[in-house]
């Protein structure tokens, strides 16, 4: 509560008249609905709003954001819901949906809506239903989307309140249905406008009602005078007019600027493109119709193009109605299309029709003196071909002929100034400008001054119309323009400036009036000029005009320079052209905008950036809505065709005149004391519909700054395509220029190209040539060759030939040797035979000789054996048989030498055979041979042994005997003691000698005994053993020992060999003792027979010894028995077979091995 | 060829089980066939094998020299033997040296001694070393040999084999003993060197005697066999077994 009671408190602060506390509390309200989201708040400023109707409240619930808007919009139903305070609410409805919030797209899906259209269809207020239409209406374009739900509520409402303006229900005013009318008419444009198929399917169904026919015929039908054909009714469907999709889009704006396309009401129609001109078209065309037809310049028309021409007809047809119209369409379209050339989409040359309006304008604008030179101005300014065809347009309006821009306005300039100084005035700078314009092009801005003037008047008388920023920019251009104009001629300047310092009512005076002379000038100097027809009518609304001029001086005081053209309603169509147009005020807007397309692109867009087009283009909105009122009034006056606009403008003129007129009558400063002061009470009544005329009209006048500031978003938005295309101009320019460059280069290329070929052709030639002549000389070359290869070929064949024939030759050569070889070899030969057979011949001869030779001597021995022939013969038989025998005999003798001769050689055969048996024979005898020498060596061993064994024995003996007789003499002979023991010390000496010696040398020493023995053994029997004792000592001492022995001892035979055996084999011993020796024979008596007997034995074995010695001592026994005393030849005896001993020896050693030997000494 | 052929067939089978000299027999007598004696085939016949007895008197003769090769002489070589020995023991019995009451043993060493002309002046005389060898080797052959020539002969070659022939290597034989004996049991060389036995050993009996009147005749007919056919390094080995197979016991 105390929260509540805090709001209450805000809400009564705010407004407050202190500005600071008033913006605080704003800014609390604000901050409280940014942290607050719940209803409360939002509902209490709706309350107060209603309680006070306070501008912060108002302002601050416009500018609601999004979280609450649903409160808003509930609490707003809810108070549409109650009737007393549906006014209210709605103007509050109103106002929110104007600015567009963001949340507005909600406003579809709200209750709100339901209820609204609820309310149109139930209430009877016209005050609240108008309202309620034109918020309506404001919305739809918000919401396009949502006719599908509640399209046919729209639809009823127009319905019923199209009806409402024909029955008038109730006591409704006549005030209120011109509002009324007015709402509808809109709604109408917008409904036929966004759904054209339905509207007109509604329209069908519902007017061809009995009960409504009345109403269409009344409301509808003049409607619809106002509107074409919308396309949509040719292409599209009622479905697809609901489709969301075709709404997504489009902004609000463009809702707004496709209802005003469709619409032919001047003062809803939208001027953007095509229609626009169409519209001029049309609005020049009234006149051109109902001037000539057959004028030149309807062939211009038709040349600019039939297409344009022929639908408009119709809509022309109908604009004839309102010929009061066409100044005003003539000369926004004007404006629009030169301000606004890239609109023209249609076709461009449309644009330069636009351009070339001077041609029509005069005809159009014959009352404006001012407007041809706008028109020239902006073709002048522009390109040249404009030039050109207002040349070729002009025969119906001279005037405009581009040369004679300045004759056309010096006539009229002339015909104006004996009106009035002050048109001389507007004349003149006129005049400037030209001047300028043809000498600077810079210099466009003395007529914008005139115009900013002028504009910034209006406002001026406007009022609320103008905005501050639009004046602020008005003072500026002012300045600028006021510097501008002193800089230039003073003679000029001095007119200027007391125009531009004053800014004075008196200024203001002067304009109206000279606005009235020009437009009278203007309209004289046409009707006089050119067009008889059309001075007609404007002169036939000259006429009630000229009453009103009475009105206008009254108005200045006032300061609304717009009631001042709304109060003459009688010259309405003339006048209000003549009001706008002539005036500089009107001028300006055309001839600027002309300069701003009319220039040279380099300016164009600069142009246009630095200029306030925005402003521009709301002095030419006020301009249409200035106009739009006046018709409206003048629509009041009753033309039935006139747009409820216009009926509703004109009830505002009106109003305002009479409220003007009435304050004028009263000295009284306000009206309200006026009313008091005039005694009687102000009827309630009056003062109420006084009230609720106010609130509509304020309602109105909403609606139409909403559409204006659709209209600003849209030329916002066409401004920006401006630059951009401008830009794009731009662009195509640079890109033309480096297309030119380019196509330069191109042809400097083909240029060289061309050079470069016709060097490649010279070149190519005189290649050509070349070849051709080289080929010339290849052929010559190849000829020659061919020839020279003939030649050669000839010459070769011929050689070929040669050569055949030498081979030829040589073979014949050959040939011809041979044959002379041959011939030599057989001549050698003939004469070989020749001497041959010469030595033959010779030899013949000689054999011829001889055989004569012989042959005589034959004949002669023939005579000799003829003569001795019997003789002969026998012993030549016996000797044939001699030899005969004789040659047997040989034969014989031959085969047996033969035949021994085999025998011989096959017995040497056989004796070879035999030698060689023979000499196997004898190998294996001698095998043999030493195999029994092996087996002999063998027993001859043994028997050596065996006679070792012997002699040992022996030696044994004789030892012992020794020892016996040793022992003998010691026991027997004492004087034989000594000797015997002398003998056995030698004994003992010679055994120990035989000992010391060894067996060996014992051996040898008996093999000498023994051969000694051997002597010995013969010797003993006979007596000369002496003898060979004797020789067996061989001489020297020996044998003189012997023969001393002998003669001591000779029966002592037989020891002598023994005593000489043992003196030899003791040595010198023996012969020292010569005793021992005689002693010996004596005691031999058996002993030397054994030792015979072994002797014997040893002699026997050896049977070839033993030959000899028998022999031997058979030839001693022999020699001995002769003679003993032949002691010479004893020894000589000796002699010879002394030596021989030692050769039986070595014989009988030799013997074994040869043979012969033994036989040669047998033999 | 021809001697395979004449071999028995079973002689292979024969070494087999373990009959020994079978063979050995059979090879001997077809050496023994030859008419002139090979003295070389015999020797290794006789190094190799034990020769049977009744060939070993045979063998032994011609392997000594005794007998020549040739079968025809033999006869009549036997006869100059046997005479001679009956001439050498006239002469000692002559020369009383020899009577019938003398051993035999030493009547073939005055025999000996005669025929080496080292008969000594009276059979009194003491005997000498080499004498001594002489008669223990007689003494083992008489019990070898009957035949009192056979046997004088045998010994007598024998004997004089050892003196020429084994002159040179009999002393060597002790050195050879201890080398073998060293590979073959070094311990007990060791041990008998220890105790100072190894120079006492009866080299004389063994080397000089030939075992003769240490071993039994029997088995040293064996050893013989070796000695006679040129081998006196058998002794050496004798000798070493005899050690060994003592040390054993």
């Amino acid at each position: 509560m105390a929260q509540q009671a805090n709001v209450g408190e805000l809400l009564a602060m705010l407004d407050s008249p202190m500005l600071g506390v008033r913006d605080d509390v704003t800014a609390v309200f604000k901050e409280n609905l940014n942290s607050d989201r719940g209803p409360m708040l939002v509902n209490t400023l709706v309350d107060y709003y209603l309680e006070t109707s306070s501008q912060p409240a108002l302002h601050i619930l416009t500018t609601l954001q999004e979280p609450h808007d649903k409160h808003l919009l509930d609490r707003i139903n809810e108070y549409v819901g109650k009737a007393a305070t549906r006014l209210s609410i709605l103007s509050l409805l109103g106002h929110v949906i104007r600015l567009q919030p963001s949340w507005k797209h909600k406003l579809s899906q709200a209750p709100l809506l339901p209820s609204l259209l609820k309310c149109l269809k139930m209430d009877t207020d016209v005050v609240v239903l108008t309202t309620g239409v034109l918020v309506l209406i404001t919305m739809l374009p918000m919401i396009p989307q949502s006719g599908k739900q509640h399209l046919l509520d729209f639809f009823d409402i127009f319905g019923r309140l199209s009806s409402w303006c024909l029955k008038k229900p109730g006591h409704v005013a006549e005030v209120y249905l011109v509002h009324l009318h007015a709402s509808v008419y809109a709604l109408f444009h917008r409904l036929y406008g966004m759904y054209p198929c339905n509207f007109v399917s509604f329209l069908r169904s519902h007017y061809s009602m009995k009960e409504n026919l009345e109403t269409f015929e009344e409301v509808v039908k003049p409607m619809m005078e106002h509107v074409r054909i919308h396309p949509e009714l040719v292409t599209g469907s009622k479905d697809h007019e609901l489709d969301p999709r075709r709404w997504k889009r489009l902004e609000t704006h463009d809702v707004v600027i496709e209802c005003a396309k469709i619409s032919l009401d001047p003062t809803e129609a939208s001027y953007e493109d095509g229609y626009s001109v169409s519209h001029q078209i049309s609005a020049r065309f009234p006149h051109r119709s109902a001037d000539v037809t057959t004028s030149p310049y309807a062939d211009t028309q038709n040349s600019y193009g039939c297409a344009t021409s022929t639908p408009y007809s119709t809509s022309r047809l109908m604009l004839l109605n309102m010929p009061g119209q066409l100044p005003q369409t003539l000369s926004s379209p004007s404006t629009r299309l030169i301000t606004e050339p890239p609109q023209a989409t249609l076709w461009s040359p449309s644009m330069v029709c636009g351009m070339t309006t001077p041609p029509t304008s005069p005809g159009n604008v014959p009352p404006d003196l001012s407007h041809p030179y706008s028109k020239v101005f902006g073709t002048t300014g522009g390109k040249g071909t404009p030039l050109g065809t207002p040349a070729t347009s002009p025969p119906p309006a001279p005037l405009c002929h581009s040369d004679d821009y300045v004759h056309i306005s010096l006539p009229q300039a002339t015909v104006t100034p004996p009106r009035k100084e002050e048109r001389m005035d507007s004349a003149r700078p006129c005049l400037h400008r030209q001047h300028h314009l043809l000498n600077d092009r810079g210099s466009e801005e003395p007529p914008g001054s005139k115009g900013s003037v002028t504009l910034s008047d209006l406002p001026g008388f406007l009022g609320d119309l103008a905005s501050e920023e639009d004046s602020i920019e008005k003072d500026k251009e002012e300045a600028a323009i006021s510097r501008e104009l002193s800089e230039i001629t003073t003679a000029e300047a001095e007119p200027v400036v007391p125009r531009g310092g004053f800014d004075s009512p008196f200024y203001r005076d002067s304009l109206p009036g000279s606005q009235r002379k020009t437009h009278s000038a203007a309209s004289s100097s046409q009707g006089a000029s050119v067009n008889p027809e059309p001075l007609h009518s404007s002169l036939d609304k000259l006429g009630p005009d000229t009453p009103k001029q009475a009105f206008t001086p009254i108005d200045l005081p006032c300061g609304s320079a717009d009631e001042s053209p709304a109060g003459d309603r009688e010259c309405q169509t003339s006048l209000e052209t003549s009001i706008f147009t002539p005036s500089p005020c009107k001028i300006p807007p055309p001839t600027r905008v002309g300069f701003g397309s009319g220039q040279p692109p380099p300016y164009d867009h600069l142009f246009e950036v630095a200029l306030p087009k925005t402003a521009h283009h709301f002095v030419i909105r006020k301009t249409e809505e200035l106009l739009k009122k006046a018709k409206g009034n003048t629509e009041e006056d009753g033309v039935p065709s006139t747009s409820p606009m216009e009926v509703l403008d004109r009830l505002i003129q009106q109003g305002a005149d009479a409220h003007s007129k009435e304050l004028n009558k009263l000295p009284l400063p306000s009206k309200s004391v006026d009313w008091t002061h005039f005694g009687g009470s102000p009827p309630s009544d009056e003062i109420r519909t006084l009230r609720d005329q106010l609130l509509l009209l304020h309602n109105q006048l909403l609606y139409e700054r909403f559409k204006r500031q659709q209209h600003a978003l849209r030329n916002r938005r066409l401004l920006r395509k401006v630059i951009k295309a401008a830009a794009l101009e731009e662009h195509n320019a640079a890109m033309k220029d480096q297309l030119k460059l380019q196509e330069k280069d191109i042809q400097m290329w083909k240029v060289s190209l061309q050079k470069e070929q016709a060097r490649y052709n010279q070149l190519q030639e005189q290649r050509d040539t070349m070849v051709t002549k080289l080929h010339s000389q290849i052929r010559q070359l190849q000829h020659d060759r061919e020839e020279f290869y003939n030649q050669s070929q000839e010459l070769q064949t011929k050689l070929e030939d040669c050569r055949n024939m030498i081979a030829e030759l040589r073979i014949e050569l050959k040939k011809a040797n041979n044959k002379v070889c041959h011939t030599e070899l057989l001549l050698s030969q003939v004469s070989q035979k020749l001497s041959n057979s010469e030595s033959v011949q010779q030899q013949m001869e000689f054999l011829n000789r001889q055989l004569l030779v012989l042959g005589e001597v034959n004949e002669l021995y023939l005579e000799q054996l003829q003569n001795k022939h019997s003789d002969t013969t026998k012993e030549v038989e016996m000797m044939k048989a001699a030899y005969r025998k004789e040659l047997e005999k040989n034969r014989s003798h031959v085969l047996q030498q033969t035949q021994r001769l085999d025998t011989s050689q096959k017995r040497i055969l056989e004796l070879e055979s035999h030698l060689a048996k023979k000499d196997h024979l004898l190998l294996e005898q001698k095998k043999y041979l030493e195999d029994v020498k092996l087996q002999a060596r063998g027993q001859l061993q043994a028997a050596e042994s065996r006679y070792e064994a012997q002699k040992r024995i022996t030696q044994v003996f004789e030892l012992e005997i020794l020892d016996l007789y040793g022992r003998l003499e010691k026991d027997g002979l004492l004087k034989k003691l000594e000797e015997e023991k002398a003998e056995a010390a030698e004994a003992a000496e010679e055994r120990l000698d035989c000992c010391n010696d060894g067996c060996s040398d014992s051996m040898v020493g008996h093999n000498e005994e023994a051969s000694g023995h051997n002597g010995e053994t013969k010797t003993p029997r006979p007596s000369s053993a002496r003898g060979s004792s004797g020789s067996r000592g061989g001489g020297g001492s020996s044998s003189s020992s012997s023969e001393l022995s002998t003669p001591e001892k000779p029966p002592h035979q037989r020891a002598g060999p023994f005593s000489s055996r043992w003196e030899t084999t003791m040595g010198e011993a023996s012969a020292s003792i010569p005793t021992t020796v005689g002693s010996l024979p004596s005691s031999k008596s058996f002993l030397g027979m054994k030792a015979r007997e072994l002797f014997r034995n040893k002699s026997e074995s050896q049977c070839d010894e033993d030959g000899m010695t028998s022999s031997l001592s058979e030839s001693l026994k022999t020699e001995l028995g002769k003679d003993l005393g032949v002691e010479a030849k004893i020894p000589l005896n000796l002699d010879g077979p002394h030596p021989s001993p030692p050769t039986p020896d070595s014989v009988g050693q030799l013997h074994i091995m040869d043979y012969n030997e033994t036989h040669h000494e047998h033999s | 060829m021809t001697e395979d052929s004449q071999r028995n067939f079973r002689s292979v089978y024969y070494e087999k089980v373990g009959f020994r000299g079978v063979e050995e027999k059979k090879s001997l007598e077809i050496l023994l066939k030859d008419d002139r004696l090979d003295t070389e085939k015999l020797c290794t016949f006789s190094q190799r094998f034990p020769l049977p007895s009744m060939y070993r008197a045979l063998v032994w003769k011609v392997l000594l020299g005794i007998l020549p090769p040739h079968h025809e002489s033999h006869a009549k070589v036997m006869m100059y033997r046997k005479e001679q020995y009956l001439d050498v023991l006239h002469a000692l019995k002559v020369v009383r040296f020899v009577s019938d009451a003398t051993p035999q043993a030493e009547v073939y060493l005055r025999m000996y001694q005669l025929e080496s002309g080292k008969l000594p002046r009276s059979p009194s005389f003491p005997l000498e070393p080499d004498d001594e060898v002489f008669l223990a080797i007689a003494k083992a052959m008489e019990e070898m040999v009957e035949d009192s020539v056979d046997c004088y002969w045998i010994t007598r070659r024998f004997v004089n084999q050892l003196n020429t022939k084994y002159r040179d290597s009999l002393p060597q034989l002790p050195k050879a003993f201890e080398q073998y004996l060293n590979l073959e049991d070094g311990r007990l060389l060791t041990h008998l060197r220890m105790c100072s036995a190894a120079p006492k050993l009866p080299y004389d009996l063994w080397f000089k005697r030939c075992f003769a009147g240490c071993l039994p005749e029997s088995s040293l007919q064996r050893v013989w066999d070796k000695v006679v056919s040129g081998s006196c390094k058998i002794l050496v080995f004798v000798a070493v077994e005899i050690l060994l197979t003592f040390k054993i016991k």
